[in-house]
């Protein structure tokens, strides 16, 4: 029952992602599973120059694409320089007030993620537009009308929040008479706070690093006002979806899901290799210790099948009856997205044909030789006219 | 290297709370000194004070005769041993030991030779590299003290660091601890409510009740002569007898209480007279079953109510006429059989062994 009910909370989850970087691979037009046109990594690559002369960019041609990463990542890294220190700040001195101020400043601080992303954008923007106003040409004028720092300032107005939770989180759990100790040991204060406090909140720095980074990187309301005239990732790939979506998004997508679930792998495998050590460690220190008729010599550790198996198997299944149903149709390579292309451009210009010849003259328009509604090209009486036309894919 | 700690009329309030009020104590070099008091009597306050964490209220903090007011912890002779030790996790025992060296710019072989020295004072070569986790709790006790002596500070002062090792492990400590003080030979001040703690590693002992100072001495005169009925019970055990001062001979004043009339001594300076409303006390071990040939001060009909096994000592719980309690024990090595529930016995006790104070309230109201 419990394994139902995490295979629907899963599949609720992940569902449309598994779908979209499906779609990254259909040669199609339009982001589509069925009908399958061709398995090809166009899309990754250069896209495609469509036949009627539109060119729809693949990943790696669509130049908007990278300007918006390059900012993403400028703001992104700006955001996290000035977040995790401004809330490691805002949550040490939440450590130090001790009256009833503490509960209004605790308040105060969370209430940016409160407000809407949106209002944090655009009074940004209001705000410097009126300082950039009061400088005249120079230096101030130009950074308030800059949309990399405009948009800067206004996400880390909230995203500083989120590092403030998450060093309260780690504070809280503070010994603060190690503090004391290093103190009375003749440390100065700056030097508590590098050699204690630092080290301790190192775990938490890393956190509020990769959150901020994150929250940065996808944000959209606040950016899309406070960018101007920029671009970000986010807003590049709104404004595509404005004119209608490319498999080139699921190929972004898709990129995006893999460099995740890589980063996270490669730091689960890391922590459990510390773990591992650790638990080494700690073994060794017990035989160490412990009184030889405490170790029991008969303990070994047998095989266990890993738990995340069936998954495995599921992904090699469904993958398998994929590629071999793609390979038995002939649906990959060039040449398949050639005939493909051949197919869709004599359709189009036979439709072309058809539309010509059914065209009708002014005469017969204006009533012909018959006079009167006679026939306006009823498209719906022709049956010639979507024989073999294919639809719309 | 050992250094005289003075705490001239200290004061210390917190609002309108006096957690320690006009102490006045002088520790001289050397000593191992210490404040024995309940929990929330300021001891831990006054600790505080000398290592400079708190400024007091009121008065001086001395160290060496020099004040040490607006002096910050970290620049004082001073180094303290927290409760809970205080050991910094992500460090190894040596980073732990030399932290002090580290801060003040010692260098790499420096600190790393002063760390194997005190390693081997405590008994620990070799585990210098081991993580703090990976210590028993003793080890640990022992690494916090030489961290705290890396500075080789001269004072060193204890805030009731041995409460969180088990029995066996506490007693073995207080060995060790007295041995490494007279080995460093600086002033230990240790702070401490197990009075057993108090008295067997102290030279001196200050007992503290309220913020204020009940008594200072040494261990046998704070135990053998008590100045106030607090320190009378608080250090050690101690059976009241309430009743008022009948008549004086010379140091020993005569009491009459609801049970009876006994001979107490007097201390010398608190001084009773007749009429004066007074206790008397005596220590369960002061009491005994005498034997018909002997000669003693006075006797006391108890009818016994209870018994408990100690180990070396029998306790008995006993009721008196007026339905006070008493208790006295006997050494595991006399026999007792003939002592049961419900059996009336007469006890006896010396004058010589039981002290006579003004009224005032007891540790254990």
């Amino acid at each position: 029952m419990m394994g139902i009910y995490i295979f629907i909370f899963f599949a609720y989850l992940f569902g449309p992602l598994i779908i979209m970087s499906i779609t990254a691979f259909n040669s199609a037009e339009f982001p589509s599973i069925t009908p399958w046109e061709c398995f090809s990594f166009r899309w990754f690559n250069e896209g495609k120059i469509a036949y009627d002369g539109q060119h729809l960019a693949g990943l790696l041609s669509d130049w908007r694409l990278h300007d918006g990463i390059i900012s993403s990542l400028i703001i992104g890294a700006g955001v996290v320089t000035l977040s995790v220190p401004i809330g490691m700040a805002a949550a040490i001195v939440l450590t130090q007030v001790r009256s009833q101020l503490r509960d209004i400043y605790y308040s105060i601080s969370i209430m940016p993620v409160l407000f809407p992303g949106v209002i944090i954008g655009i009074s940004t923007v209001v705000l410097w537009d009126r300082i950039a106003g009061l400088g005249g040409e120079g230096f101030i004028a130009d950074i308030g009308r800059n949309g990399i720092f405009l948009t800067i300032l206004a996400q880390t107005c909230f995203i500083s929040t989120y590092c403030f939770l998450i060093f309260v989180a780690r504070l809280q759990r503070f010994d603060q008479t190690q503090e004391e100790a290093a103190l009375d040991l003749g440390a100065s204060q700056t030097q508590v706070f590098f050699k204690i406090l630092v080290p301790y909140l190192s775990p938490a720095i890393a956190s509020a690093a990769v959150i901020a980074f994150l929250f940065s990187f996808e944000n959209y309301n606040t950016t899309v006002f406070s960018i101007l005239s920029d671009q970000t990732l986010t807003t590049v790939i709104a404004s595509k979806v404005r004119l209608g979506i490319s498999p080139a998004l699921s190929a972004l997508a898709l990129t995006i899901i893999a460099l995740t679930i890589i980063a996270a792998v490669t730091y689960e495998v890391l922590r459990r290799r510390a773990e591992k050590r650790y638990a080494e460690s700690q073994e060794k220190f017990v035989k160490e210790k412990a009184a030889d008729n405490r170790i029991n010599k008969k303990y070994k550790v047998g095989f266990k099948i890993p738990k995340g198996i069936t998954a495995i198997l599921l992904i090699v299944v469904f993958v398998t009856y994929g590629a071999t149903q793609i390979v038995k149709n002939d649906l990959y390579g060039q040449s398949c997205i050639d005939a493909a292309d051949k197919e869709k451009k004599s359709k189009f210009l036979e439709q072309l044909q058809t539309l010509e010849s059914n065209e009708l003259t002014d005469e017969e328009l204006s009533g012909g030789s018959l006079g009167g509604n006679q026939d306006y090209g009823d498209i719906f009486g022709d049956p010639s006219l979507f024989q073999d036309f294919g639809g719309f894919d | 290297m050992s250094a005289d700690v003075e705490l001239s009329d200290v004061s210390v309030t917190f609002g309108s709370f006096y957690a320690a009020k006009n102490v006045n104590v002088k520790v001289n070099g050397g000593e191992f000194f210490s404040f024995l008091g309940p929990s929330g009597c300021g001891k831990t306050t006054l600790l505080r004070a000398i290592s400079g964490f708190q400024e007091p209220s009121e008065g001086k903090v001395l160290i060496d005769n020099k004040d040490m007011s607006g002096i910050g912890p970290n620049k004082r002779p001073t180094a303290l041993i927290f409760q809970n030790l205080a050991l910094f996790p992500l460090m190894s025992v040596s980073e732990n030991i030399a932290f002090s060296l580290e801060v003040r710019g010692v260098s790499k072989e420096e600190r790393k030779k002063r760390a194997d020295e005190l390693l081997e004072l405590i008994a620990l070569e070799g585990q210098g590299d081991k993580k703090v986790h990976q210590l028993s709790g003793g080890q640990k006790q022992r690494v916090a003290i030489a961290r705290a002596l890396a500075v080789e500070p001269k004072v060193l002062l204890l805030d009731e660091p041995l409460s969180a090792l088990d029995l066996k492990l506490r007693q073995r400590m207080r060995t060790e601890l007295r041995e490494i003080q007279k080995r460093v030979n600086i002033t230990f001040i240790y702070i401490t409510h197990d009075q057993g703690e108090a008295l067997t590693m102290s030279d001196r002992i200050a007992v503290m009740n309220e913020g204020e100072l009940e008594q200072i001495g040494k261990c046998d005169e704070v135990y053998n002569n008590p100045l106030t009925p607090f320190v009378a019970t608080f250090v050690g055990e101690n059976n009241p007898l309430y009743g008022k001062v009948t008549g004086i001979e010379g140091d020993k004043a005569k009491i009459e209480t609801a049970d009876g009339q006994y001979l107490a001594t007097m201390n010398e300076s608190k001084k009773l007279n007749i009429g004066d409303e007074s206790i008397a006390f005596v220590r369960p071990e002061s009491l005994f079953i005498p034997r018909d040939s002997d000669n003693f001060d006075n006797k006391i009909d108890v009818n016994i109510e209870s018994f408990e096994f100690e180990g070396n000592l029998k306790n008995f719980y006993a009721s008196l006429k007026s339905g006070a309690k008493i208790k006295f024990s006997v050494p595991n090595a006399i026999d007792t059989s003939s002592i049961t529930s419900g059996s009336s016995i007469v006890l006896g006790f010396e004058s010589s062994k039981s002290v006579i104070l003004p009224k005032a309230s007891l540790a254990i109201d």
